[in-house]
């Protein structure tokens, strides 16, 4: 992480780490609790998290892998938040990314191209898609003040429906039907569009879109921070009209900073798609656009608490979906905890918050 | 410095102060309805306050002086409840009074009426005055009778049930003060009442605090113009830098004494005006060609969404090096013709030209581009952006010129704040420091920094520049535009201060009911004819 990226960010260091890492057990501590109050042995249960978590090499890049998504999702939201839009439709730009990432690695001919090419234009397919999807609510927003956290909502259901029926339909990305049991997904992405592993040999599923994700978090970060758009980014958040008085072109801003947003949701898709699920199907999503949106939230602005906040996650949800599978824990429990990690850092920002305010 | 009230005494004609006495009331008699003793307050490094102690007779109207930034407003916060103190203490009525917040002061019948409105701009006026009620259904027709009754005995026009965002400021202002009388105050604070009221307005302000004075609540008045404590106040207590300076019982009789204490300086002497300033010659080029006027509007009209002929036909030229005023009664087209001017909105017909660049539908970045400086009637709305630094505020419309290596150069931007605040005079701990922890004067101050150091600069159009600035202040606004003005630059000046205007411009429009009235030289002796044009009277 630069200085610039740090200086973006209102991560303190200090008590704000310890009373976070005090929030996060505390939780994890019920979590435990109610995990035992279902019966299931309780250290059995963790036994399992841990498994899932970070057991194995394999676990240890699962939970990362999740994490990035979650941490591309979360740094389109802080982006867009620097202009005071809440970006809630992460789930969809994920969707639309996966779409499309699976439309050009599978029906573009791409497999034989060098360079990288065969995943780097998916990808960059991904990219543009989410970017378009994001860029479509912020000009409803410059353009008729339509609220952008009810248009980014519904373009999410559409999208993640529209994935839903293109997996149907074999004239659109469905694999060819040879018999009445094949499943509604896409055919696997050739190995060629499949996105390179960091160190294919160590077990580690780690691919080349971790130092990608990191890099955009980085460039956000600078943008925000130490660019002239990013400073008028926040002047247009902060007051529109003193803004466009002094000829800042708002509706510009507005889309360009929510295309922004939903090109980091289309290309955490794509990563999905490339380098992790290889298969489109319906549930591709899963969610993960809405845990990116809490990483964000969560965040309050910082790219580097983005950055922790997703990692969190990808280790909880890693750990929880083990659990369920090994320790017979209901999954709901597990969303049950992630909620309540949540309530309790959002809870302990504001205790830091009234406490230094009183200091 | 404590006026010796004997000395100041003597200066009085008796028949005078006799009278004078007889209309204020004697309001010595029984215990201080307020008392602060030793009162301080401190926010982080600042000490807005510094042991402040004062009394407020009941039935009295007491004016409370100062520069910007004096503490004015800290002090009427602490006795409103909405910041305690840090050291000291208040007494209401003989009783311990530590209010823990507007509510509780309400409930001790204190009421206060800002200098920043707390209306919702979407409900009726009705509405917003039922907003503090906090139980029971709400009776809207009582209300606006209440509304109406009020408004007779005090001579406050207010349509009870108009739309808060279709008033002008000082109707919307009408609303705050009706909302405080609802509460039979016994105390009642106005933070700068007048900044934003019409000449006439002022008047019917200052009647109204005579008679809440007269039912023997006290009144404490901020004020920055001599005329309205020569006019009503009983006492008078200056602060600056959050001390008190001087006290007076005479304030009428004291005025000059006050002024010193408030600015520490003596006035400019009057009649500093234009007359005697060197009239800038405008250079007409070897070929003898007349240049094209700063600003020529041809026209204009707009019509708003209900309608309504907000400006109908408005034509008028400013040459380079004149100052233009557009006077009249607030809410006759004024806000709507800045507006055009400055790019916020569109007109319905008609042309205007910025030295002779057509700028009719163009962007305000066209606006700036072309040279057309603006000083907007709400700085907070459109003038800044108060939650950015100063630095960034002086240079929200040009930040692309701080750029190193494509990165923005903070550095660079430090400096160049650093100077312009200099050179304008921006009292701010430092160019990194939140423009809203700036004082009112201040702001005004930056906003017309960064207009006037537009590049070109041909147009300066200020609506209200000096609006709720103290008189220092005001000074440094004028000077800053005769400056501008001297180097070429047109100015069209918006206000409904017929002082300022006459002391300041060139020439003179009057607007009434979206329409130029009239035209004349800004001259002493047209003062009949302007006041008869401002009242709708074709003279």
């Amino acid at each position: 992480m630069t200085a610039a990226a740090l200086e973006a960010s209102r991560f303190r260091p200090g008590p704000a780490v310890w009373v976070s890492i005090a929030a996060v057990a505390a939780s994890l501590a019920i979590g435990a609790l109610l995990v035992g109050l279902t019966g299931v042995s309780i250290p059995e249960a963790v036994a399992a998290f841990a498994d899932g978590a970070w057991g194995s090499p394999y676990a240890i890049g699962a939970s990362v892998n999740r994490a990035l998504a979650f941490a591309l999702v979360g740094v389109g939201f802080v982006f867009a938040q620097r202009a005071n839009l809440t970006n809630v439709g992460g789930e969809g730009q994920i969707a639309v990314g996966g779409m499309a990432a699976a439309a050009v690695a599978l029906h573009a001919g791409v497999a034989g191209w060098p360079l990288g090419l065969a995943w780097i234009v998916p990808l960059l397919a991904a990219t543009a898609a989410g970017g378009l999807w994001g860029a479509f609510p912020g000009w409803l927003k410059a353009r008729a003040g339509t609220n952008e956290v009810i248009s980014t909502l519904l373009l999410s259901f559409i999208a993640v429906w529209m994935l839903y029926g293109s997996v149907q339909s074999e004239a659109l990305l469905r694999q060819p039907m040879t018999s009445s049991s094949t499943l509604p997904e896409s055919l696997p992405i050739p190995d060629a569009a499949q996105l390179p592993l960091l160190a294919p040999d160590s077990g580690l599923p780690l691919h080349v879109g971790l130092p990608i994700g990191l890099a955009l978090a980085v460039v956000v970060g600078v943008v925000m921070s130490r660019t002239v758009f990013g400073l008028r980014l926040r002047a247009v958040g902060l007051n529109p009209e003193a803004a466009k008085r002094a000829g800042i072109p708002i509706t510009a801003s507005i889309v360009a900073v929510m295309a922004a947003a939903g090109a980091l949701g289309g290309l955490a898709g794509g990563l999905m798609l490339l380098g992790e699920q290889y298969v489109l199907k319906a549930g591709f999503s899963s969610g993960y656009g809405f845990d990116g949106l809490v990483a964000g939230l969560l965040a309050r602005g910082s790219i580097v608490g983005v950055l922790a906040a997703a990692l969190l996650f990808g280790f909880l949800r890693s750990g929880g979906i083990n659990m369920e599978m090994v320790a017979g824990v209901p999954s709901a429990l597990v969303v049950v905890i992630q909620g309540l990690i949540i309530v309790t850092l959002a809870g302990a920002a504001l205790f830091i918050d009234r406490r230094s305010a009183r200091a | 410095m404590d006026l010796s009230a004997g000395e100041a005494l003597a200066r009085r004609p008796a028949a005078e102060r006799g009278a004078r006495d007889a209309a204020r009331g004697r309001p010595d008699a029984g215990p201080a309805l307020l008392r602060l003793e030793g009162l301080s307050k401190r926010f982080g490094t600042l000490q807005a306050l510094d042991d402040v102690s004062l009394e407020i007779a009941p039935g009295e109207i007491h004016c409370l002086l100062g520069e910007n930034g004096a503490g004015k407003s800290t002090l009427c916060n602490l006795v409103f409840g909405i910041h305690a103190p840090t050291q000291g203490r208040m007494w209401l009525g003989g009783e311990d009074y530590a209010p823990t917040g507007p509510a509780h002061a309400l409930s001790h019948r204190v009421a206060m009426v800002h200098q920043h409105f707390s209306l919702v701009g979407d409900f009726t006026v009705v509405d917003n005055l039922l907003l503090g009620q906090t139980r029971g259904v709400l009776d809207r027709k009582r209300c606006a009778a209440q509304v109406e009754a009020l408004s007779q005995r005090y001579g406050l026009e207010l349509a009870p049930h108009a739309r808060i965002d279709d008033l002008s400021v000082g109707e919307r202002q009408r609303v705050e003060i009706v909302k405080c009388l609802m509460r039979e105050p016994r105390l009642l604070v106005l933070d700068e009442p007048t900044a934003v009221l019409l000449p006439e307005e002022i008047e019917a302000l200052l009647d109204v605090c005579e008679r809440v004075a007269g039912e023997g609540c006290g009144v404490v008045l901020v004020t920055h113009k001599l005329a309205e404590i020569r006019r009503v106040a009983r006492r008078a207590t200056v602060l600056r830098g959050g001390r008190v300076v001087a006290r007076s019982e005479q304030p009428a009789a004291e005025l000059d004494a006050l002024v010193r204490a408030m600015i520490q300086r003596d006035l400019a002497a009057p009649g500093g005006g234009r007359a005697d300033v060197p009239r800038a010659k405008v250079t007409t080029g070897e070929t003898g060609r007349r240049p094209e006027p700063a600003l020529m509007v041809d026209g204009l009209g707009v019509r708003d969404a209900d309608g309504v002929q907000r400006i109908d036909n408005v034509t008028l030229i400013v040459e380079p090096g004149e100052i233009v005023a557009v006077a009249g009664v607030e809410g006759n087209g004024q806000s709507e013709l800045a507006a055009v001017l400055s790019g916020m909105r569109a007109p319905t017909n008609g042309r205007f030209f910025v030295d002779g660049r057509e700028l009719t539908h163009a962007t305000p970045r066209q606006f700036s581009a072309a040279g057309m400086g603006v000083v907007p009637e709400d700085r907070h709305a459109v003038g800044c952006v108060l939650g950015m630094t100063v630095a960034e505020n002086l240079f929200l419309d040009r930040l692309q010129q701080f750029r190193r290596w494509g990165l923005f150069d903070r550095g660079a931007l430090d400096r160049s704040a650093r100077e312009l605040m200099a050179r304008f005079d921006v009292r701010a701990a430092g160019p990194q420091s939140v423009f809203s922890s700036l004082s009112g004067g201040n702001q005004q101050k930056a906003v017309l920094a960064r207009e006037l150091t537009l590049s070109p600069l041909r147009v300066l159009l200020a609506a209200h520049p000096t609006r709720g600035l103290d008189v220092g202040a005001v000074e440094a606004v004028y000077s800053h535009i005769r400056a501008a003005c001297e180097r070429g630059v047109g100015v069209l000046l918006i206000s409904s201060e017929l002082d300022e205007l006459l002391r300041v411009a060139d020439r003179v429009l009057v607007m009434y009911r979206g329409r130029v009235m009239g035209e004349c030289a800004a001259d002493e002796g047209e003062r009949h004819r302007i006041g008869a044009w401002m009242a709708g009277h074709a003279a």
